[in-house]
């Protein structure tokens, strides 16, 4: 197991060199100055020039290795063996925004990170509790009507985006009944709604997943055994079929885990959440290379380090799993 | 089976422990909303409407605008009066006001004017506003000289010690600056500035945030030398909250990234008696539709914009609500008050919380002047009498009243009539088709015959899309020719105007300080911001005669006449409308919004109202 964990951790050097080089090629070669500001006054071409000088953009390959170089550490190693550094300074610094002049990307992804974490986390809660509720409803009536209703709730989960969900959702708990604030970040009220919203999609997926595994399950030899033997139904489904039913679960947390956290642009624009999602358009939209590439790389760290934690997760929960699920 | 629930307990507790170690603030007495995140706290990097209200609020310059007077008065802020003005006009003196503290407790001195000036002109600062430095007696030329003493400092792969070699470029740059630049502290309290030649609206410039003061001993702890560059670099550490020492009105005490600032007052600040809201929360709200549901539903007391799909039909209710008002209004407005003074004079009511304020900008439309298109064709548009029956055909009042419908006045010039004391901009002109098709039919295009398709070129967003149908549909019915919309994302917009790689765009101006040239310069040939490539001596001449002129009558006469050459003979642009900013607020509830005609609001003066009884 340790011995997983270590080869996979090695590997995201790799992972990430790759992401890196991938992302600013295809980002260098988009159209637009970073440093030009497309409307409002100019600053004169010396200033424009020696921006770029600065931030190396008048050259890819310059930008190129001075970037891996401060963004993987080793020029703050470098510089430490020169002599002191500044105790602020960053060891992995991911650069300057170029939009948000008085931003380093570090600091943005510092603040607006733990937020759609939260937000992330709190919505595969709910999603987990949604849809292994429904899905054991579902399976152990297949064809009735709970069944049926659990199938379209899910439907409607995966089809409605959530700027039609999140809007609708503001409607009746925000403006009608007025249970709920409308937006912004802070309070645990501020958080239901959008972690809902962001939920739903996810739900629906757990739902059909835990409802084809408990199916299966509930015909399985060792749950006809259990029944066999006279165990009340309660202890059969809870205990001899539902934990089985949920492995595929568990191993899908991890991506959705990711997902939730890093993709929820739309749900934190329309709930005023103040997290990375939004970073992610507007640094492509502004070409905004430093923000790009770091927020890239940490969705890349993300991805990589739940699914491991799910690897991890997944042995423990049932040991009779071995070998590297990559 | 426990296990199984293993991960859901660590989503619990990771989530109750993220709520945990957030906690909200208490309500700030004033909330503002923010449709476009504070980009900068530094003086130096401000350009948006947004970074300058909070700069104004945080720092304060030699001199102030003050928003509450109608003729757009500068009075003395950190100077203890106006200036002492030599005779010729060059030399400023400014005195500062005996005992001023910046936020820290530490002394404002005259030194902080330097240090913050030369930090401003220094080329690697890059300030977006350096321009305005360069009226100041050998600015210019210290400038040019840094930049190529860095450019040769790159360029020289063979020095051994280059950090050595940066900090003595960096020493002599700051005795040439304290050697040739006309900015001295004569002593403490004394400041003299030197100009180049006069420019009478030099005090307009001294009023703008790029020219507040910093305070040198906490904003040099956080600079040093790029050994590979040779600049000289300021981390941002600098301008955060706690760390950040200012002398304005107000302190920053908190900045949450797309999320929100809080100003809260500055005990050391020179007026203590200044009523101001003690804390002030700015909140950050890009969704259109979220931005209007906080201010209906939250505690929000001023919404800066309103988004384009919300401002026809709340204007619409706003004018209902006048109109049920009739008597009330016309009561009002013959004891001569404003539109503002009658919202606020109205009953209480949701429909008259949307306001639209005139902007100091204008709305306009590129064309391009080169002889040759980038496809290396010859360009019509080089012909003024084409630009002039583009311009006459436009029916610019079909545009503002039933494609913007936001009660913004239709424009002749470039400069928004009325924003300026003491300079009239020419009319220009006025809807004319059968003139138009004249022109054309002169230039050799009669009835539009033989005029190959016009590109129009507009951006994405802003509900550009409807203008430009509509004044294709315009020129088509008009003039008879055919005209091909061209909409692209905004950064290659900006790339395709740039390098005039388009023959008609939309465009947008908004002035930054009280003169005209604020908005004339832009036509200057040798400007970088002349993405029409208009060329005309005659304008360059009437403007930089203007600059000479000390005599403000002959100087505004001189600039009209530019801009009339601009709108009425040679069309490098044609001027659509002059914008208005829409609000909202409740004005029974909320004041201190200045009616000044450039939109400059003072953070300090605004407060919540006490509810009517």
């Amino acid at each position: 197991m340790i011995g997983m964990v270590l080869r996979r951790l090695a590997v995201l050097p790799i992972v990430l060199l790759a992401i890196y080089t991938l992302t600013l090629a295809l980002a260098w070669a988009a159209p637009g100055n970073p440093v030009d500001r497309p409307e409002g006054r100019r600053p004169p071409q010396a200033v424009i020039d020696a921006m770029e000088r600065q931030y190396n953009l008048d050259s890819f390959p310059r930008f190129y290795v001075s970037y891996l170089e401060s963004a993987s550490g080793v020029r703050w190693v470098r510089d430490r063996l020169a002599g002191p550094v500044d105790p602020q300074r960053p060891i992995f610094d991911l650069g300057p925004s170029l939009q948000y002049e008085d931003r380093r990307v570090n600091e943005i992804l510092a603040d607006s990170l733990p937020v759609s974490m939260t937000l992330g986390a709190s919505a595969i809660l709910i999603a987990t509790l949604i849809g292994v509720g429904a899905g054991v409803i579902g399976a152990l009536r297949p064809g009735s009507f709970a069944d049926g209703a659990s199938l379209a709730l899910a439907m409607v989960g995966i089809s409605l985006p959530s700027f039609v969900t999140g809007a609708v959702l503001i409607l009746i708990f925000g403006v009608w009944l007025g249970w709920l604030p409308v937006g912004g970040w802070g309070t645990i009220g501020q958080l239901v709604l959008p972690a809902v919203t962001l939920s739903l999609p996810f739900a629906a997926y757990i739902a059909r997943l835990t409802r084809m595994g408990m199916i299966e399950q509930l015909s399985s030899d060792h749950v006809r055994a259990a029944r066999a033997k006279g165990l009340p139904e309660h202890t059969v489904v809870l205990r001899h079929a539902l934990g089985n039913a949920l492995l595929p679960v568990v191993s899908y947390l991890g991506p959705a885990t990711a997902y939730a956290m890093t993709g929820s642009f739309v749900v934190e624009r329309v709930f005023r959440v103040p997290g990375l999602g939004e970073h992610f358009v507007n640094s492509v939209l502004n070409k905004d290379l430093f923000l790009l590439i770091g927020a890239a790389l940490t969705f890349s760290v993300m991805l990589v380090l739940f699914n491991l934690a799910v690897d991890v997760l997944y042995r423990w929960i049932d040991p009779r799993i071995t070998g590297d699920r990559a | 089976m426990p296990r199984v629930l293993a991960p859901i307990v660590l989503l619990i507790v990771a989530v109750v422990a993220s709520v945990w170690s957030d906690r909200p603030l208490p309500m700030a007495d004033l909330v503002i909303v923010e449709r476009a995140e504070v980009n900068t706290v530094d003086p130096h990097q401000m350009s948006w409407n947004q970074d300058l209200r909070v700069g104004r609020a945080l720092f304060e310059g030699l001199l102030s605008e003050d928003t509450a007077s109608p003729d757009q008065r500068l009075v003395p802020a950190v100077a203890r009066e106006m200036p002492e003005v030599s005779p010729d006009g060059l030399v400023y003196t400014f005195r500062l006001r005996p005992g001023l503290k910046w936020s820290d407790g530490s002394p404002l001195t005259a030194r902080d004017f330097v240090y913050a000036w030369r930090r401003g002109m220094l080329p690697e600062t890059a300030a977006d506003y350096s321009n305005m430095f360069m009226p100041i007696r050998g600015a210019e030329a210290f400038v040019a000289r840094r930049a190529a003493a860095l450019a040769a400092f790159v360029a020289d792969s063979s020095l051994a010690d280059r950090s050595a070699r940066a900090e003595e470029l960096w020493r002599e740059a700051i005795d040439d600056f304290s050697a040739r630049v006309g900015v001295r502290a004569i002593d403490d309290l004394t400041l003299r500035v030197e100009l180049e030649s006069p420019l009478p609206h030099f005090l307009s410039l001294v009023a703008f945030p790029v020219m507040f003061p910093l305070c040198e001993a906490s904003v040099s702890r956080h600079e040093s030398l790029d050994a590979r560059t040779g600049r000289r670099v300021w981390s941002n550490a600098w301008a955060r909250p706690g760390v950040l020492v200012s002398n304005g009105p107000y302190r920053l005490t908190l900045w949450r990234f797309k999320r929100d600032m809080r100003l809260e007052r500055n005990e050391n600040y020179r007026d203590p008696r200044l009523p101001l809201s003690p804390t002030l929360s700015i909140l950050n709200i890009a969704d259109a539709n979220s931005m209007v549901l906080a201010f209906r539903t939250g505690a929000v007391d001023w919404t800066t914009d309103v988004a384009v799909p919300y401002r026809a039909e709340m204007l619409d209710l706003q004018r209902q609500f006048w109109n049920e008002q009739a008597a009330l209004v016309g009561e009002l407005r013959a004891q001569g008050l404003s539109n503002a003074r009658i919202a606020a004079a109205l009953p209480r009511d949701p429909r008259n919380t949307v306001q639209a304020y005139p902007s100091f900008g204008t709305s306009f439309l590129n064309l391009n002047c080169s002889p040759l298109l980038p496809n290396g064709r010859p360009n019509p548009l080089a012909d003024a009498r084409v630009r002039r029956a583009l311009a006459l055909s436009l029916n610019k009042r079909e545009i503002t009243e039933q494609i913007r419908r936001i009660g913004e006045p239709v424009a002749g010039s470039l400069v928004p009539p009325g924003s300026l004391a003491g300079y009239t901009p020419p009319v220009g002109l006025a809807f004319d088709p059968d003139r138009a098709r004249q022109e054309l039919a002169e230039a050799g295009f009669p009835g539009g015959a033989g005029f190959p398709p016009i590109e129009f070129l507009f951006r994405r967003d802003g509900g550009q899309d409807l203008l430009a149908q509509a004044i294709a549909r315009q020129w088509e019915r008009q003039l008879g020719v055919r005209v091909l919309l061209l909409q692209v994302e905004s950064r290659v917009f900006g790339e395709r105007l740039k390098a005039a790689k388009y023959m008609v765009s939309t465009a947008s101006w908004f002035g930054d300080y009280g003169d005209a040239t604020t908005f004339l310069d832009i036509s200057l040939s040798n400007s970088n911001n002349n993405d029409r490539k208009y060329q005309n001596p005659r304008y360059d001449e009437l403007l930089s005669r203007a600059a000479r002129l000390a005599d403000p009558a002959e100087r505004a006469a001189s600039l009209a006449e530019a801009e009339q050459l601009l709108v009425e003979t040679d069309l490098p642009l044609i001027p659509l409308f002059h914008f208005v900013q829409v609000y909202l607020f409740d004005p029974s509830r909320f004041e201190g919004l200045s009616e000044h005609p450039r939109q400059i609001h003072t953070l300090a003066r605004l407060r919540r109202k006490e509810p009517a009884p």
